[in-house]
């Protein structure tokens, strides 16, 4: 295609195949380019680096992600496929037991089951739009290097005095007469210039002015952040690096994170509502959270951590109140308040043996609902613990039965010894809720026996529960640092990018003839204000506006 | 002084220039377009790789997964695990008095275990975490003798990806999943897998 | 007088001065060619004239913003009512910035009609302070909160200036396919902004006349551990139903020119709180900004754009592609800032990861690599002027969509409500 290209210049300069200016005296190189348009100054018109005249396959794979309009295109491309994404909630915002084959078919019909089939309920985390990323990720690395290091090159040794050519086809120029001392003119303009923060560099009648020039590493250092935050991403992905799970423990118990040597204690959770006074109108009455606290405790594990038939030795390490916002914090270890759960839970009851006959009472003895102790002796009395029910039922074959694992409705049957009862031992059925008690009438059950003694509870002092359970979130993230380092840079590259402008001013007087060219990476109107505010300050008033001499604002 | 002083500094001006020109024509081009390259293809294929290799990992147990270890005490205070019964054909019931299909299916897996034990069939009953008296009650009152496994805390039941009982997980001697069944079986149900697993 | 009462007539006031700015820069803009008077003058005094009218109205917003945060202890920034003047707030300090640094009163007489819209349209929403949930009380929900909104802010200028320039410089007289092309998207994006006012004035004009339906809305809801529950939940009407909510019985509706009950149910897949409503509200929109666009249609009697067309003669077009380009080179950066970087402290603090593709979080970073690719575009040949400023109009929709359209059709964690 590319014949061998003269790409010597005029001045003497060897410049590399690509090159749209000397990057010595800035003549056009492009051979028949006669036009007085504005030039093309991007990258000041060196060769970027992929351009070569016979591309191997390397270089054409290293041409492909070196292309700006490609990489156009892979942002264009990622943002309409992360839409797609958004069409129906995606996957992982559900939690527990959730099948997504049969899910977006119920909920959506058709096009939940084809949305489901292209993988588009999890579409960020597919392999399609990973890749995408990767090859943005790979764009701007190479699409940086290709540019960065010419650029460097070009702007560490720029010369002062300049192709006419050059400096007449900037888009913004300004020519005229000279009457008087040059030399003099020309340092009178530069001082002018100075006194607007640009560097002044002087040969003889020409001069170079420039500004700013740190704004031009700006997206580069965009760009560097920006890799280092997709690799932060990425390093996310390595085992242990990162963890998202979630517990739920009742009041007061201890309750291992999973695949950790932690535990936690819940030892109070405790809700707060926005009173009436408040609450605007219409919120009134209504339930409105205002703050949500847990008491935790953290412990590490020493011992026996996942012997099940042992108590684990456990250390407290830390201990915090978990609020929305303000997490436990231990070693990257974070326990986020997720919600929260206020069906009471009865774990234990202290009840009474009471002899109807004297009025003399026994105990209290320990009641808990779970793993109780089989037998509590009581003075005379001696309770074997024959069977208990967590939540009392009778079956359909008549039998006595539980309907769940959780203390619903506990029912305790014990065998009683003791005096007036049989010395084998009488029955006797134990509601710790009053509730349950009249729902399956223990008196009734229980016969005789409940007219000579009963088990009942004194008072509320006498009855342990959990109010609430709260739901944690158990989170951990090494990357997480790396992630801010990354926003950092790139956050940085981006201000210095956008908010200053690399703004240079060429001119050269040739016998009383002023040539004046300027060229800025942005903001035009500001680089035409320069030069028109210098000229004023040295006696020669213009328009800025008629400075411009056409093109566009790149 | 300060022509030494320019003198140095162009000395550095040319090295930093020498060694731009040659990153950016000279011989170190290819090399460095080669590593870059290199390490794209590298942490990319790292990340989109793992996309592929999470889809299997993660979700539930499904058919020819490999289900999750777990080490409990039977109902004697001897630890078993899951390994100790690799290359066995096993079955493993998730089980609880609270559920009357668990509760229903405990003897036919009593005489299911009379039948295949001496070919070498394992029955691993996991109870739900529940309290060792509710336990020890049942189990004498149907007289059981395959190991019934007590579950704390959920743990193990979570670890499987639990969603209601009983669930029964057919394990093949290479120890995979053969097939999960949730919800209560008939005698036959299981007297006709455990024949297929046997036969693997 | 409490300090919230006092910053709602604040309020009042910031919206009529803009108004009235709008006025004087169409005075500035129109008047130039009026007789016996010199152009220049009347352009630099009539500009002065609506600047200071423009400023002392955004002075009023900021009393308004100051006393309401004083007057209720929290950032007014936290429901749609707050967030929505918050952005016209913030369009109007964009204005400012770009109008101190060109003075171009031209740019007044596009931005202020937005700020006055958006402002009108914040005052559709309920306009009590409510207390905050614990999850969004916090410092740097603020900080992410006001950051975004200036960003975007930025790029309504953008939008405005793009829009000027598509006014200015697309032929309104040509008959060839590209000319009718352009009138045909320029006349649209204007039938859409009068859409916008038409929503405006339906609510107001119902909202007058006191009109209400209610329904009961049967409503399945899958909760984070996978339950699924049906609820029942009523839903106001102030517009009439001509859709009513999903899976619903009528319980109350005041009829309406015959219409007796409603016409269409909303289809199931909308998921947003009250989506029913808000359908309904989109369908008002369009029957009342189609009227209005038919009646200045009537007026006129040619396309709105060959009606602004002649105003922008003698503007010169590359200003206003600079200014467009210039407008959301400044705001893409606190955009980042806040729409990204802090959403994303924000995030890790409340929720313990700084990203978790919520609905909302995606659309903000769509809107962000749109502005890239903007961003990338300007440098190449071609897409600067005419593509360039069709490109910064359409980035505004999606800052739109992502600021109301996401509420309105998908459900998500950024619990703002809405009519």
């Amino acid at each position: 295609m590319l014949v061998v290209e003269n790409t010597k210049c005029e001045c003497g300069h060897q410049n590399a195949v690509g090159t749209v200016l000397c990057e010595s005296c800035g003549k056009p190189l492009e051979n028949n380019d006669i036009s007085d348009l504005p030039l093309e100054m991007r990258y000041d018109g060196v060769a970027r680096r992929s351009q070569k005249s016979n591309p191997s396959y390397i270089d054409k794979i290293w041409n492909f992600f070196s292309s700006v309009k490609i990489a156009i295109y892979l942002i264009v491309i990622t943002f309409l496929t992360a839409m797609l994404g958004t069409i129906y909630p995606q996957e992982n915002t559900f939690i527990n037991n959730f099948d997504p084959s049969v899910y977006y078919e119920e909920t959506y019909g058709l096009p939940g089951k084809l949305y489901y089939l292209f993988g588009l309920s999890h579409t960020y985390e597919s392999w399609w739009f990973i890749g995408l990323l990767v090859m943005i990720g790979t764009s701007l690395v190479i699409c940086s290097l290709d540019r960065v290091l010419p650029l460097y090159r070009a702007l560490s040794k720029q010369q002062i005095r300049k192709h006419l050519q050059f400096i007449h086809r900037q888009k913004t120029v300004y020519k005229q007469t000279i009457d008087g001392d040059e030399e003099k003119w020309v340092e009178q303009l530069g001082a002018q210039l100075k006194k607007k923060g640009y560097r002044i560099h002087r040969d003889g009648t020409a001069l170079l002015a420039e500004k700013n020039r740190f704004s031009r590493w700006g997206p580069y250092i965009n760009h560097i952040g920006l890799i280092l935050f997709l690799l932060a991403i990425l390093a996310r992905s390595i085992p242990s690096w990162q963890m998202d799970s979630y517990i739920t423990i009742p009041d007061g118990d201890t309750v291992q994170i999973a695949n950790t040597n932690y535990f936690v204690k819940n030892e109070k959770f405790t809700v707060e509502f926005y009173t009436d006074d408040e609450l605007p109108d219409k919120l009134k009455g209504t339930a409105r959270a205002k703050l949500f606290e847990t008491k935790a405790v953290l412990y590490e594990c020493e011992s026996n951590c996942n012997d099940q038939s042992q108590q684990p030795v456990l250390k407290e390490v830390m201990k915090h109140n978990i609020i929305v916002n303000e997490p436990l914090k231990y070693k990257g270890l974070k326990l986020y308040q997720f919600d929260f759960d206020t069906t009471p839970r009865l774990n234990a009851v202290h009840p009474i043996l009471i002899d109807k006959q004297t009025g003399e009472k026994y105990g209290p003895f320990d009641l808990p609902m779970k793993d109780s102790a089989l037998q509590h002796k009581l003075g005379p009395y001696t309770l074997d613990l024959y069977a208990n029910y967590m939540e009392f039922a009778i079956g359909d074959n008549g039998e006595p039965t539980t309907l769940s694992r959780d203390p619903n409705a506990p029912a305790f049957v014990f065998t009683v010894k003791g005096p007036g009862l049989d010395p084998d031992g009488e029955p006797y059925m134990y509601f710790p809720m009053q509730k349950d008690k009249v729902k399956f009438s223990q008196d009734a059950i229980n016969h005789a026996i409940a007219d000579k003694i009963e088990i009942r509870v004194d008072g509320m002092e006498n009855v342990d529960f959990s109010e609430a359970s709260t739901y944690l979130n158990v989170r951990m993230d090494k990357a997480l640092p790396y992630v801010w380092i990354g926003a950092f840079f790139s956050m940085i590259g981006l201000l210095m990018g956008s908010y200053w402008q690399h703004r240079r001013i060429w001119l050269r007087v040739d016998d009383g003839q002023l040539s004046l060219g300027a060229h800025t990476n942005k903001n035009w109107y500001g680089m035409r204000s320069d030069v028109a505010g210098a000229l004023q300050k040295i006696g020669i008033t213009v328009d800025p506006k008629s400075l411009d001499n056409g093109g566009n604002n790149a | 002084m300060p022509s030494t002083f320019r003198y140095n500094d162009s000395i550095r001006e040319l090295c930093r220039e020498k060694l731009v020109v040659n990153l950016i024509m000279g011989k170190s081009r290819k090399t460095v377009q080669i590593c870059i390259l290199i390490a794209v293809l590298i942490i990319g294929g790292y990340a989109i790789g793992s996309t592929l290799f999470a889809a299997d990992d993660k979700g539930p147990l499904k058919d020819g997964s490999i289900p999750p270890e777990f080490e409990l005490v039977d109902l004697e205070g001897n630890k078993q695990k899951l390994s100790d019964y690799e290359g066995k054909a096993v079955v493993v019931n998730f089980w609880g008095t609270f559920c009357p299909p668990c509760v229903k299916e405990m003897p036919e897996f009593e005489r299911q275990y009379a039948k295949w034990k001496d070919q070498g069939l394992v029955i691993l009953a996991i109870n739900l975490s529940e309290d060792t008296l509710t336990v020890n009650n049942f189990v004498r009152r149907f007289d059981l003798n395959y190991p019934i496994l007590r579950d704390v805390n959920r743990k193990t039941e979570r670890s499987y990806g639990l969603k209601s009982y009983p669930t029964t997980f057919f394990i093949k001697p290479d120890g995979s999943i053969m097939e999960i069944k949730v919800g209560g079986m008939t005698e036959v149900d299981i007297d006709e897998r455990i024949e297929r697993l046997l036969q693997l | 007088m409490s300090l919230v009462d006092f910053s709602s007539d604040a309020f009042i006031v910031a919206f009529f001065l803009y108004c009235f700015a709008f006025m004087f820069y169409v005075i500035a803009i129109a008047g130039k060619k009026w007789s016996n008077r010199d152009p220049i003058q009347h352009e630099k005094r009539w500009g002065r004239i609506a600047f200071i009218t423009s400023s002392l109205g955004l002075a009023s917003h900021l009393t308004f913003f100051f006393t309401r945060w004083a007057g209720s202890g929290q950032i007014p920034t936290s429901n749609m009512y707050e967030f929505m003047t918050f952005l016209g707030m913030s369009i109007m300090i964009a204005f400012t910035i770009v109008y101190a640094i060109y003075r171009k009163p031209l740019l007044g007489m596009f931005s202020l009609p937005l700020t006055v819209i958006i402002v009108a349209y914040a005052s559709v929403f309920p306009q009590e302070v409510q207390p905050l949930i614990p999850a969004l009380n916090n410092y740097w929900l603020k900080v992410h909160v006001t950051t975004a909104a200036l960003g975007e802010a930025f790029f309504a200028v953008g939008f405005a200036a793009g829009l000027m320039y598509l006014l200015r410089v697309v032929d309104f007289k040509g008959k060839t396919k590209e000319a009718k092309r352009s009138q045909f998207w320029v006349e649209f994006s204007l039938y859409s902004i009068i859409l916008i006012v038409g929503f405006i004035v339906a609510v107001f004009a119902f909202r007058g006349m006191g009109y209400e339906a209610e329904f009961i809305q049967q409503k399945s809801v899958i909760d984070s551990k996978g339950i699924e529950t049906t609820t029942e939940e009523t839903v106001y009407y102030t517009l009439p139903a001509i859709v009513k909510p999903y899976n619903s019985d009528t319980v109350k509706f005041d009829s309406f020119l015959g219409m007796s009950e409603p016409i269409f149910e909303a289809p199931y897949w909308m998921n947003g709180a009250n989506s029913g409503r808000k359908l309904n509200t989109v369908v008002w929109s369009i029957i009342a900004g189609s009227l209005l666009y038919g009646l200045l249609r009537l007026v006129f009697r040619k396309p709105l754009g060959a009606v602004i067309h002649p105003v922008m003669e003698g503007v010169d077009a590359e200003d206003l592609d600079e200014i467009s380009y210039r407008a959301i080179a400044i705001g893409f950066p606190i955009f980042t800032l806040g729409a990204l970087i802090f959403a994303m402290i924000w995030a890790n603090i409340a929720w313990g990861r700084f990203w978790g593709w919520d609905p909302k979080e995606v659309w903000a970073l769509i809107t962000w690599l749109y502005y890239s690719a903007y961003l990338h575009f300007r440098l190449s040949r071609g897409w600067q002027g005419h593509r360039s400023a069709w490109l910064a109009v359409i980035g505004f929709v999606v800052v739109l969509f992502t600021l109301v359209g996401v509420n309105l059709v998908i459900a998500g964690l950024h619990s703002y409500s809405g009519v």
